[in-house]
């Protein structure tokens, strides 16, 4: 205790008071996310089913099985597809059309109806997804609004246009609805990025003879790139998550199969089929994809970054 | 010393949920608690509420806890409490899901004492023949019915007659008529259907569409329960078939509209013909009890295709009461009181809920003979046999649902779903 | 940027007509539920859809209580069917209390515990502090269906089932408020931190006292989006609550559209009140939320 006092400094003071700060927030992650995650692993080296008392361990059995195997019709690769398909069908859109409405209006005169559009957008992200399925599970009846929507933007009438039927017309459905519900919030972090930048460096950009569309892509995408990222980085990884459009889609009479996410599929395999191994195996092989994901976009953005 | 003390929480996070146990005591007369997990029916759940609470006035040690769930959500909830070894005192699901519990004996045998019987013949013998299959395991019995129910075709006489039917003599006796009927019955906007002839009981495959492929000589398993989707001939027939009924086929129905059931009892003039069972009867009364009274509803048996090699009606399922093995002796026992003491008043879930529960008792009673139709369901109980209910049963029928989507929906070949099916089945099999 | 001055061009027209584009397609929706929530199912349903509420679609109500009476139908029908339910028991307004109860606490805790941490990985040294604000981090990628039956295990033990501890516990914080706290913290300017100190306020007085009160807009926008996830939870609760009384809306709604009936009116109607609280919530903090100068103007000094 002696050499303690000697070496006692503000530092170390505050190092330790930092470092409890902290404390509560890793004993709550320890218990409820560490743990179970750490036990989904030890359960995907074995064949646990739901219902049954034991189990055995069986090494990178699932794993092997879900690579090569069909898991009842409902495969891995399946999955994987659907994932990308969806992940990269909707968070691409989202990001490029929400950064653009967000440069539209902060060129608007008036603030006020900056803000009337920001919170118009948002209003979907408000509702919950039980909610946002039923509407339009509704709208996408085959006598529902958007195929009359349709119909007339198209010039017809009566056809149906198979939203929810049809394999590429389901995931577009889907991919809709994800995109519906939060492009509003993606407009919101882009403008704050947006208005980050000092109005001082496009005064002295247009004294400079540069017209708008030079300013876009010479100044402000370059001092948005952080935002990008985060904003791009957080998109997908929400989208490779998405469970709850999928799940209520299928509930309401859709396929499975063309929108059979990993998360559907986990859930579908561990707690209606009741194979807990196997489900866990999944959900590791779709961590370790996130974060395999997230490093390979934050390595690609590490490289020039702007600073002003 | 930071990175200690984080891996010290880390351990005691993976330790201490390890170290909670739970501990029980037998004792004759102690409080009992029974968690009863059900799944929702209105009108069951009013003749439930009234039976727990005469029971617990002559019981007055048992505490009765009632979770009422959907039906589809509380097949996966028993599973997961189970699977975290905090399953439910008692409950109720169908066969086909509750299988598994007695095969990994998770679930008790009759405490045949407490529930009024004798000894597992007793209680075997109380009910019709081959009722008790499905629950009996090396001549022990695991469970006490709620309900054994099948499904035939329900008929709204004035749709019928607006199309210029007579519902008496016109009704489908055969597939082929069912596609001949909708066509006259259909009304639609464009591709859109606005008045359906009849329409699946989509996503209920095992029960309700096995049997079409048996009828065309085709079954789910080999005799030896080693081959899967067997008969070729048989199922790629039945998936034409389906293709043929689908948006694009013939576009009678789809599995994307609303269900068929659920629009019938309104009378709203936009289906003709439904698949469901006797407990029908009383959810018509109480929805539409004009319609119910006027007596234009009428009930027919399940069809056959013309060539049918076999007579088979649609399977039958049933519902089994049954209790956690895990549950201490005293609860056990309290719970098969329970159990005995609502299934004793079977004219009563006849009359109002419309369930059949197939005590030898209550199938010759006069009550059961005189519900509207039961002659039908009776037909066709004879007509057919038990629902599948072996291992894997919930990917069995999510294959086929697969498969019959695929035709009917994505416009893939028959042939090639079927070979898709059964390749996916019998991999399924192999691995039991 | 550079706002439009002076002269309307063709190219602020084509950006008005973009963004109104884009209003309809989100506004429709929810238009869409206020109307049908006032129609008979019928007329939700018929071609082409009539927007406008009316009596011509009306068919008598049976009521739920088993006598087969019916009464006639009122553009309230689908509310008062919505709140009653099917049993005639008020449990709607439980489950709502229930959700607010869970929502609010989740979002109350999140703060506190997301900020406090936040502020020790922003503003202290310590050894391990990338080490921890990672592993945080990847808790973001864990997949909820993924730890759902550990969580489920760990929660039973711990005997939360059917509670509200167990609905709240779980949800006390997540990593992405820690991750929001922290980055705006990054950014707050430390002299005030040192000038405290060296005033002799302790550690954890200075975050309560200084550092806090002046963090409004991030707290305002995490409690916001805090709550709306926990509002919107539906698998946790579906697992935890086995009581109709511990039930969570989510859960109620889905009733509606469960296997015995569809009635889309009812549903349309269950969706709507379900949606005002967060209506209201949403729209009195909007200006936590919005993107743009706020964010940074209201720091002091």
């Amino acid at each position: 205790m002696k050499n303690k006092n000697k070496t006692f400094s503000i530092e170390r003071k505050q190092a330790r008071w930092g470092f409890s700060f902290t404390l509560p927030c890793l004993l709550f992650f320890s218990v409820f996310s560490f743990y179970p995650i750490v036990n989904a692993f030890f359960t995907s080296l074995t064949n646990r089913m739901a219902v049954q008392r034991t189990s055995e361990f069986i090494g990178f059995d699932n794993y092997i099985y879900l690579f090569t195997k069909s898991n009842g019709g409902f495969s891995l690769m399946n999955s994987m597809r659907a994932t990308l398909t969806f992940t990269i069908g909707t968070f691409i859109p989202m990001v490029v059309i929400s950064l653009i409405l967000a440069v539209f209006l902060m060129q608007l005169r008036h603030p006020k109806s900056k803000q009337f559009f920001q919170l118009a957008y948002y209003t979907p992200a408000v509702l919950s997804s039980v909610v946002a399925a039923a509407i339009w599970l509704i709208l996408f009846d085959p006598r529902g609004l958007f195929n009359q929507f349709a119909n007339t933007l198209t010039f017809q009438s009566g056809h149906d246009f198979l939203w929810l039927v049809n394999n590429e017309m389901l995931q577009a459905s889907t991919m809709i609805v994800y995109f519906w519900k939060y492009i509003g919030y993606f407009v919101i972090l882009f403008i704050t990025g947006l208005a980050a930048i000092p109005p001082a460096i496009y005064e002295a950009a247009t004294v400079d003879g540069s017209n708008r569309w030079k300013t876009f892509w010479r100044i402000t995408l370059p001092l948005l790139k952080p935002t990008v990222v985060l904003v791009s980085i957080m998109a997908m990884l929400q989208c490779l998550k998405t469970f709850s459009t999928q799940y209520m889609f299928h509930q309401g009479g859709a396929a499975r199969q063309p929108i059979d996410v990993i998360t559907m599929n986990i859930y579908f395999t561990g707690i209606r089929n009741g194979r807990l191994g196997r489900a866990s195996a999944m959900s590791i092989i779709l961590f370790i994809i996130m974060l395999i994901l997230t490093y390979f976009q934050f390595a690609v953005s590490k490289s020039d970054d702007v600073e002003y | 010393m930071k990175k200690i003390v984080v891996s010290i929480l880390l351990i005691l996070a993976l330790i201490a949920p390890l170290l909670a146990t739970g501990t029980q005591e037998v004792d004759e007369n102690a409080p009992v608690t029974i968690e009863f997990w059900t799944h929702e029916d209105a009108n069951r759940q009013k003749l439930e509420d009234r039976y727990i609470e005469e029971f617990t006035k002559t019981h007055p040690n048992v505490t009765v806890n009632v979770t009422r769930q959907s039906a589809n959500k509380l097949i996966e909830l028993v599973q997961s409490a189970f699977a975290a070894n905090q399953g439910p005192t008692m409950f109720n699901l169908s066969i086909e899901d509750e299988y598994q519990y007695i095969s990994a004996g998770r679930v008790a045998q009759i405490d045949y004492e407490a529930a009024g019987y004798s000894d597992a013949k007793d209680v075997i013998n109380s009910y019709a023949p081959k009722m008790l299959e499905g629950v009996t395991l090396d001549g022990k019995v695991y469970g006490l019915p709620l309900e054994l129910t099948n499904w035939s075709i329900f008929l709204n006489k004035k749709v019928f007659r607006d199309a210029g039917l007579d519902p008496e003599k016109d009704y489908p006796k055969t597939w082929e008529d069912m596609v001949e009927i909708s066509r006259k019955l259909i009304i639609r906007e464009g591709d859109i259907l606005v008045r359906r002839g009849y329409d699946f009981r989509y996503g209920y495959y095992l029960v309700n569409n096995v049997p079409m492929v048996e009828q065309l000589g085709g079954a789910l398993f080999s005799e030896d329960g080693k081959e899967a989707i067997v008969g070729e001939k048989a199922w790629i027939e039945f998936l034409t078939f389906m293709k043929n009924w689908g948006p694009n086929g013939e576009n009678l129905g789809s599995p994307t509209y609303t269900a068929a059931r659920k629009l019938f009892n309104k009378d709203n003039n936009d289906i003709a013909m439904c698949t469901t069972g006797l407990y029908q009867e009383a959810r018509i009364l109480n929805d539409n009890p004009d319609f119910y009274n006027s007596g234009e509803w009428m009930v027919v048996p399940y069809p056959k295709f013309k060539n049918a090699v076999k007579d088979v009606a649609g399977c039958y399922y049933g519902h089994f009461y049954m209790v956690n093995s895990d549950a201490d002796k005293a609860t056990q026992k309290a719970a098969w009181q329970l159990i005995s003491y609502m299934l004793s008043h079977g004219e009563e879930y006849l009359v109002n809920v419309g369930i059949i529960q197939p005590t030898i008792e209550l199938l010759n009673s006069e009550t059961y003979k005189n519900m509207p139709y039961s002659d039908v369901f009776t037909g066709d109980f004879a007509r057919g046999h038990i629902v599948y209910y072996g291992a894997a049963s919930a990917e069995i029928q999510a294959l086929i649902r697969t498969s019959v989507e695929a035709v009917m929906l994505q416009g893939v070949d028959p042939k090639q779903a079927y070979l898709q099916l059964k390749t996916s089945a019998q991999e399924l099999i192999d691995e039991q | 940027m550079n706002k439009f001055i002076g002269k309307h061009t063709v190219g602020e027209i084509i950006i008005w007509i973009f963004l109104i584009l884009v209003l309809l397609f989100t506004l429709t929706p929810i238009i869409f539920m206020f109307t049908a929530s006032f129609m008979d199912p019928r007329q939700i349903l018929s071609m082409p859809y009539s927007w406008i509420p009316s009596t011509k679609f009306f068919t008598p109500v049976t009521l739920n209580d088993g006598t087969g009476t019916t009464i006639p139908r009122t553009f309230l029908t689908n509310f008062h069917k919505a709140i009653y339910g099917n049993n005639n028991n008020v449990i709607f307004l439980r489950n709502l209390l229930n959700s607010l109860i869970v929502a609010i606490s989740c979002s109350v805790s999140t703060v506190l515990l997301g900020s406090l941490c936040g502020y020790g990985l922003a503003k202290f040294r310590f050894k391990g502090r990338t080490f921890v604000f990672m592993a945080i981090m990847a808790t973001m990628m864990i997949p909820f269906e993924a730890i759902m039956i550990p969580l489920y295990m760990v929660t039973s033990s711990l005997k939360m089932i059917d509670s509200y501890r167990g609905l709240i516990i779980p949800f006390l914080v997540s990593a992405f408020g820690v991750f929001q706290m922290r980055q705006y913290l990054l950014t707050f300017p430390s002299e005030y931190l040192d000038a405290s100190r060296v005033d002799g306020l302790g550690e954890f007085k200075i975050y309560w006292k200084i550092v806090l009160p002046n963090c409004t807009p991030v707290i305002a926008t995490l409690g916001i989006l805090s709550f709306r996830n926990q509002w919107d939870n539906l698998l946790w609760p579906l697992l935890v609550s086995q009581r109709e009384k511990m039930k969570t809306i989510p859960l109620y709604i889905t009733k509606f559209s469960e296997e015995k009936q569809t009635d889309e009116g009812a549903l349309m109607a269950v969706a709507l009140l379900a949606s005002i609280p967060m209506f209201i919530l949403f729209f009195t903090l909007s200006r936590y939320f919005l993107g743009g100068a706020a964010v940074y103007e209201s720091r002091k000094g």
